[in-house]
């Protein structure tokens, strides 16, 4: 009985270690193979680079993170009437 | 030793208490640093400085750089001119992680426990953090905006439901102390100014629109559908009404949401933008909208701020007009600005009648709201309220409060977010969540609360942005 519990208990972390190693296997998988090949495709790596040009920042989680602030245009001045 | 430390506040600060303090001499440093190396030559011109005063603080903090190939991309800045010319951050990445275990460790001394119990655990969190950041700035998911906060609680939940949480790392898990202290410094960039930026027709669609859709959200969640859980349906209802996962994280603290509600919302959230910001400047262009209306309604429905831009810009160029993405970014900008009200608007709500002991102490009502009020809420609003007097002060302080925003605060922010993240997913228990993601009804909380957004925010981008307040210009 005892036998067994310590086997469990030795499998226990044997099976959380495997657990670790598989999942972040897969996740480098993802980073390293998948992901740099759907970079690659032609739609999205059209999108990156016409969003690079323009210096946007997508993963932006607040304007403060922009890469330039977005301050009002002349045009939304002249066009605009913002205090009637 | 681990009794020692155990030992909840032993003659140490309240942790929002700590919060407060970190985080205003945080945002104090900053600016003295920020004032002390200010430009001798044209000081006051915002042309010369158009992100504000070079902070001497940004050569000691930064992420990793975006990458598509190789991990190694990230440790360089390739100039945008001359792509030979790079300039590496490893140090400025390790700097940033040093931050946070700085911060960690200030904060352990303050709320009294003991340092050395938890200085191994906040190097390592801090490296985890990293790694969070790293999988983030993969190009791909970059400009698909799957921002850190997913991928840091991804890293956590990964090892908190493989291996578990070491016990070495137990007393260093202080994911809640540092995401207060990040929002104390986060006041910092919540600037009221800004809110005037689109004059009446922004404040219109973002402060109309916004807060009528959290409130009939929330309602919505916890009378009609009857999740149980009251925090859960307002994070929901903040992140998806508001602007995303900055919202989610600052109302999640102010109503005290569980780890758990605060990781399914920001999933929710994060989803829904990935589709938004890819469906809806082709739906516009295919309707036919006027791209001013169309930028308006997609700053005032799209969750994350860089989605906004990115949908602006999509629109912007299919039609060759920049003003939609000019728009966007502004519209969110106000609605950024809101987060600071609404999070203290949720805190009193919370502590004045979510929270309420009917059967507790007869205590005058105020009295029980105060103690249950979430202090470190104070020092967000207090951050947000001095940066904004002093921006509005003079010229040269509304670049002295930029360049310190830009080039310190809001990667330190940043950090402090991310590996608290970690911390969350390492103690994230989504069993507990099971019964309510097994209804599906947060989704469906989600789906029905972004369809009243979406139609009301139409309507008042519409309403203003495109009859009310158009001046009729001759061509």
């Amino acid at each position: 009985m005892s036998g067994t519990a310590g086997e469990r208990h030795q499998r226990g972390p044997a099976l959380g270690i495997a657990r670790l190693l598989l999942v972040t296997a897969t996740i480098v998988a993802i980073w390293m193979i998948v992901l740099p090949w759907l970079g690659s495709r032609p739609a999205i790596s059209r999108h990156i680079e016409t969003m690079e040009a323009a210096g946007v920042q997508p993963g932006a989680m607040f304007y403060t993170e922009l890469e330039r602030l977005p301050l009002r245009s002349e045009w939304i001045e002249q066009h605009l009437v913002l205090w009637p | 030793m681990t009794k020692d430390v155990l030992l909840p506040h032993r003659h140490g600060l309240h942790e929002d208490s700590a919060a407060i303090i970190i985080g205003v001499i945080i945002v104090a440093l900053s600016l003295v640093i920020g004032w002390n190396a200010r430009p001798t030559a044209d000081a006051g011109s915002r042309e010369k400085h158009p992100k504000g005063w070079r902070n001497p603080l940004s050569a000691t903090i930064d992420k990793p750089q975006s990458w598509s190939d190789s991990p190694a991309r990230s440790l360089v800045v390739v100039d945008k001119k001359d792509p030979a010319k790079v300039t590496p951050v490893s140090r400025a990445i390790l700097l940033g992680m040093a931050w946070v275990v700085g911060v960690s460790a200030v904060g352990t001394l303050l709320r009294g426990r003991s340092l050395l119990a938890v200085l191994p655990g906040a190097c390592a969190l801090a490296l985890l953090g990293g790694l969070a950041y790293l999988m983030a700035a993969q190009k791909v998911i970059n400009h698909y905006n799957l921002e850190y906060p997913l991928w840091a609680l991804l890293v956590g939940l990964v090892i908190g439901n493989t291996v578990g949480v070491p016990k070495w790392l137990e007393p260093s898990l202080q994911g809640e102390f540092l995401i207060k202290t990040g929002l104390v410094v986060f006041g910092a960039e919540v600037l009221f100014s800004r809110l005037l930026e689109l004059g009446l027709p922004g404040l219109l669609t973002s402060w109309v629109v916004t807060p009528i859709v959290l409130v009939t959200t929330y309602l919505f969640g916890v009378y009609w559908m009857k999740i149980p859980s009251k925090s859960l349906c307002m994070v929901i209802a903040a992140d998806m009404s508001v602007c995303g996962v900055s919202a989610a994280i600052a109302t999640g603290a102010a109503c005290k949401a569980k780890k758990e509600e605060l990781s399914l919302a920001i999933g929710l959230s994060l989803l829904f933008t990935v589709a938004m910001m890819v469906v809806m400047p082709p739906f516009i262009q295919w309707t036919g909208m006027d791209p001013i209306v169309g930028g308006a309604w997609i700053g005032g429905t799209i969750d994350a701020t860089g989605a906004v831009v990115a949908a602006g810009e999509m629109l912007g160029r299919s039609i060759d007009d920049k003003r939609p993405a000019e728009v966007a970014a502004t519209v969110k900008m106000i609605q950024n600005s809101m987060i600071g009200i609404i999070a203290f608007a949720v805190a009193v709500y919370w502590a004045g009648w979510v929270d309420r002991d009917a059967a507790g102490p007869k205590s005058s009502l105020a009295a029980e709201a105060w103690r249950r009020f979430p202090k470190f809420i104070l020092g967000f609003i207090g951050t947000s309220i001095a940066c904004s007097v002093l921006f509005t002060s003079s010229p040269e302080l509304s670049l002295l409060i930029d360049g310190a925003i830009s080039g310190f605060t809001s990667r330190l922010r940043g950090w402090l977010f991310c590996v608290g993240f970690v911390c969350m997913g390492l103690q994230t228990n989504f069993r507990e969540l099971a019964p309510t993601l097994a209804s599906g009804r947060p989704l469906v909380l989600y789906c029905l609360g972004q369809a009243l957004n979406l139609a009301l925010s139409l309507a008042m981008a519409s309403l203003t942005f495109g009859w009310l307040f158009r001046k009729v210009v001759e061509p």
